[in-house]
C-alpha cells in the first residue's frame, strides 16, 4: 500500500540536529537570524539594485509585437517582463492554436509564456484548465509547473506561464524542450448557494443502504464516523437520477440512516469533467449548518463507465429537519476538448551587446 | 495589549522539538532535496520567531506551521531569484539515503508528481489529515482540496503504475 510505504520513507527524513539547535539558539542571535533569512527572500531594495545592474548590462528584447501577452507578463511580473525574448512557435490541431510566445532563461530556471486560442469557436475561455494533461519534455532532470495567467477577451487567447527549474543548479541554455497538451476543460459554471427544491419533511428513513470502501472524506465528525480509510462506510444505495438543478451532477439519493440525513450525488466519468460541490442546511435565522462529514466513493473505478459518488451526512434529527432548508454550491465544466498540441523550441538566453 | 497564549508550551525550544520533523518532512515532500528543505525549515522557524504568533490551541499552531511551510515552498519555487539565491549560497546537496531500495525508488518517482499536489498528498497520506483539516491549514475550500487530492491520486497512479495501491 502506498500509505505504508510513504510513511516508512518519511520516517527516515529528519532535520540535522545541528540545524534544529541553530534554530533554538537563534533567539539569542538576532543578527544571524536576519542574515540567514536574507539568503532566502531577498529584500526589495536588493532586488531593485540587482535589476538596475542587469538592465544596464543586458539588452532586453522586448516582446512588443505580442501586446496582449506582454501586458499580462507585465501584470504578473513587471520587473522581469522585459527580459523575455520572443519565441513565437505554434501548432494547430482541432481548430485550436497553441503558441510559445516568449521565454526567459536565467541560470537553471526557464520561464515560458504560452497561449491557446480557439480559431473556430469559443472553447477557450477564462475558465480554461489544462487539467494536468500538459507535459513538458526536456533532456535534463527538472521540476516544472504550469499556471494560468489570464484571458484576453479581444483575441480569445488564454495565457499560461510554465516554469522549469533544473535540479543540480546547472545552466539549461542550449537545450530544447517540448511542451504538449492533450486535453483541456473549459466552460466552467458555478452555482453559488442555490436553494434545493426538496421537501425535507418528507424524507424516507427506510432507504436501502450498502457498505463501501471510500476514496476520501472530510468534515468535523469524519474521524468519529470513519476511524480509518480502510473501514467500510454505510452509504445510500444510489437511485436513478432525480430532479436536480445542476447539469453535470446527478442527484442519486436522500434518506435518513441511523438518525442522520444522507444526501448523495454522483458524476459519470468525472475524470473528464471535474464537477464538484457541497450542500449545507440553513435555519430560519439563515445560520449555515455544514455536514458532519462527507465521503467519496466510486463504482466501476477502472472502466470507462466510472461513476464518482459523494455522500453528505448531516447530524440533524429527523424531527427537527423541517426547520431547515437545503442549499448547494457547485462547479461544473461544460466542455472537454481533446487534441494533440505540441511545440518544440530551444532555450535561448538574452544576448549581451 | 498583547494577546496571551493559552498554551504552556510556547517556549521556542518546545515548539521546535515538537514540530521540527513535521515541518521538515513537509518541506522535503515538496522540494525532494535536502538543501532546499533545510532552507525552508529555517525560514519557517525564523518567521515563527519574528512574528511570535499566539495560538489558542495546538491545532492552530500546527495549521499555522503547515501553511507557512507550504507558502515558503511556493515562494521559493516562484521566486525569480531562485537562480541567484542558489548561486549565492554554498551548495550542499547531499543525496538522501533510504534503508530500502524501494523507498529510494519511491523518492525518485515522487519527483515526477507536479509540485501543486505534493503538499496535499503528504498531509493526507503522512500527516493523516482529513480534507477538512487540510483545507483549513492551507486556507482553501474543501472542494478544492478534494479535487487536488483526486487529481493527485490519478497522477500518482500514472507515475507509480501498478507498483502501489494508491
Amino acid at each position: 500500500m502506498f500509505r505504508e510505504k510513504y510513511h516508512r520513507m518519511n520516517e527516515q527524513i529528519s532535520p540535522d540536529q545541528e540545524l534544529v539547535n541553530k534554530i533554538i539558539h537563534s533567539v539569542d542571535e538576532p543578527k544571524r537570524e536576519t542574515n540567514k533569512a536574507k539568503y532566502f527572500f531577498r529584500r526589495p531594495i536588493t532586488i531593485v539594485a540587482m535589476l538596475m545592474v542587469l538592465v544596464l548590462t543586458a539588452t532586453p528584447v522586448l516582446a512588443a509585437n505580442v501586446p496582449a501577452v506582454y501586458k499580462l507578463m507585465y501584470f504578473v511580473s513587471p520587473t522581469v517582463a522585459q527580459f523575455f525574448i520572443p519565441v513565437q512557435k505554434s501548432c494547430e490541431d482541432n481548430g485550436i492554436r497553441m503558441e510559445v510566445v516568449s521565454s526567459y532563461i536565467h541560470d537553471d530556471t526557464a520561464e515560458i509564456y504560452i497561449t491557446m486560442q480557439d480559431l473556430i469557436g469559443d472553447r477557450i475561455d477564462e475558465t480554461t484548465d489544462l487539467y494536468d494533461s500538459y507535459s513538458i519534455n526536456r533532456p535534463f532532470d527538472s521540476s516544472a509547473t504550469c499556471q494560468r495567467v489570464g484571458y484576453d477577451k479581444t483575441t480569445k487567447k488564454e495565457t499560461f506561464l510554465i516554469s522549469i527549474k533544473e535540479w543540480g543548479n546547472k545552466k539549461i541554455i542550449g537545450d530544447k524542450i517540448s511542451f504538449s497538451v492533450r486535453e483541456f476543460l473549459s466552460g466552467k459554471h458555478e452555482y453559488n448557494e442555490i436553494p434545493m427544491a426538496i421537501d425535507l419533511t418528507n424524507i424516507n428513513n427506510t432507504q436501502a443502504i450498502k457498505l463501501v470502501s471510500i476514496k476520501g472524506g472530510s468534515g468535523p465528525k469524519f474521524k468519529e464516523y470513519v476511524p480509518n480509510f480502510e473501514s467500510k462506510v454505510k452509504v445510500l444505495v444510489p437511485s436513478a437520477p432525480m430532479d436536480f438543478p445542476v447539469k453535470g451532477i446527478d442527484f442519486t439519493g436522500i434518506g435518513y440512516v441511523d438518525g442522520m440525513l444522507h444526501i448523495q450525488t454522483s458524476v459519470v466519468d468525472n475524470l473528464t469533467k471535474d464537477n464538484h460541490g457541497y450542500f449545507f442546511l440553513s435555519d430560519k435565522n439563515e445560520n449555515k449548518i455544514q455536514c458532519a462529514y462527507s465521503v467519496g466513493f466510486a463504482e466501476n473505478s477502472d472502466s470507462a463507465n466510472r461513476v464518482d459518488f459523494d455522500e453528505y451526512v448531516f447530524d440533524i434529527p429527523q424531527a427537527e429537519i423541517g426547520q431547515y432548508s437545503l442549499y448547494g454550491t457547485f462547479a461544473t465544466s461544460g466542455l472537454f476538448t481533446e487534441g494533440n498540441w505540441q511545440v518544440t523550441f530551444p532555450l535561448e538566453e538574452i544576448k549581451n551587446n | 495589549m498583547e494577546q496571551q497564549s493559552l498554551r504552556m508550551n510556547d517556549c521556542l525550544e518546545n515548539v521546535v522539538k515538537e514540530y521540527s520533523k513535521m515541518v521538515y518532512r513537509l518541506a522535503f515532500s515538496q522540494t525532494r532535496n535536502k538543501s532546499d528543505a533545510d532552507d525552508i525549515f529555517q525560514e519557517v522557524f525564523y518567521r515563527y520567531i519574528r512574528k511570535k504568533p499566539q495560538f489558542k490551541t495546538e491545532e492552530h499552531r500546527k495549521a499555522w506551521l503547515i501553511r507557512v511551510t507550504v507558502n515558503c515552498c511556493k515562494k521559493m519555487w516562484t521566486s525569480i531569484w531562485i537562480g541567484k539565491k542558489l548561486s549565492l549560497i554554498v551548495q550542499k546537496d547531499e543525496p538522501i539515503v533510504f534503508k530500502m531500495k524501494e523507498e529510494t525508488n519511491l523518492h525518485y518517482e515522487l519527483q515526477k508528481l507536479p509540485m501543486k499536489y505534493r503538499a496535499v498528498i503528504h498531509l493526507f497520506y503522512y500527516e493523516d489529515l482529513s480534507i477538512e483539516e487540510i483545507s483549513k491549514a492551507l486556507n482553501q475550500k474543501p472542494s478544492t482540496i478534494r479535487t487536488q487530492l483526486t487529481r493527485a491520486r490519478y497522477k500518482l497512479k500514472e507515475i507509480l503504475k501498478e507498483d502501489y495501491d494508491v
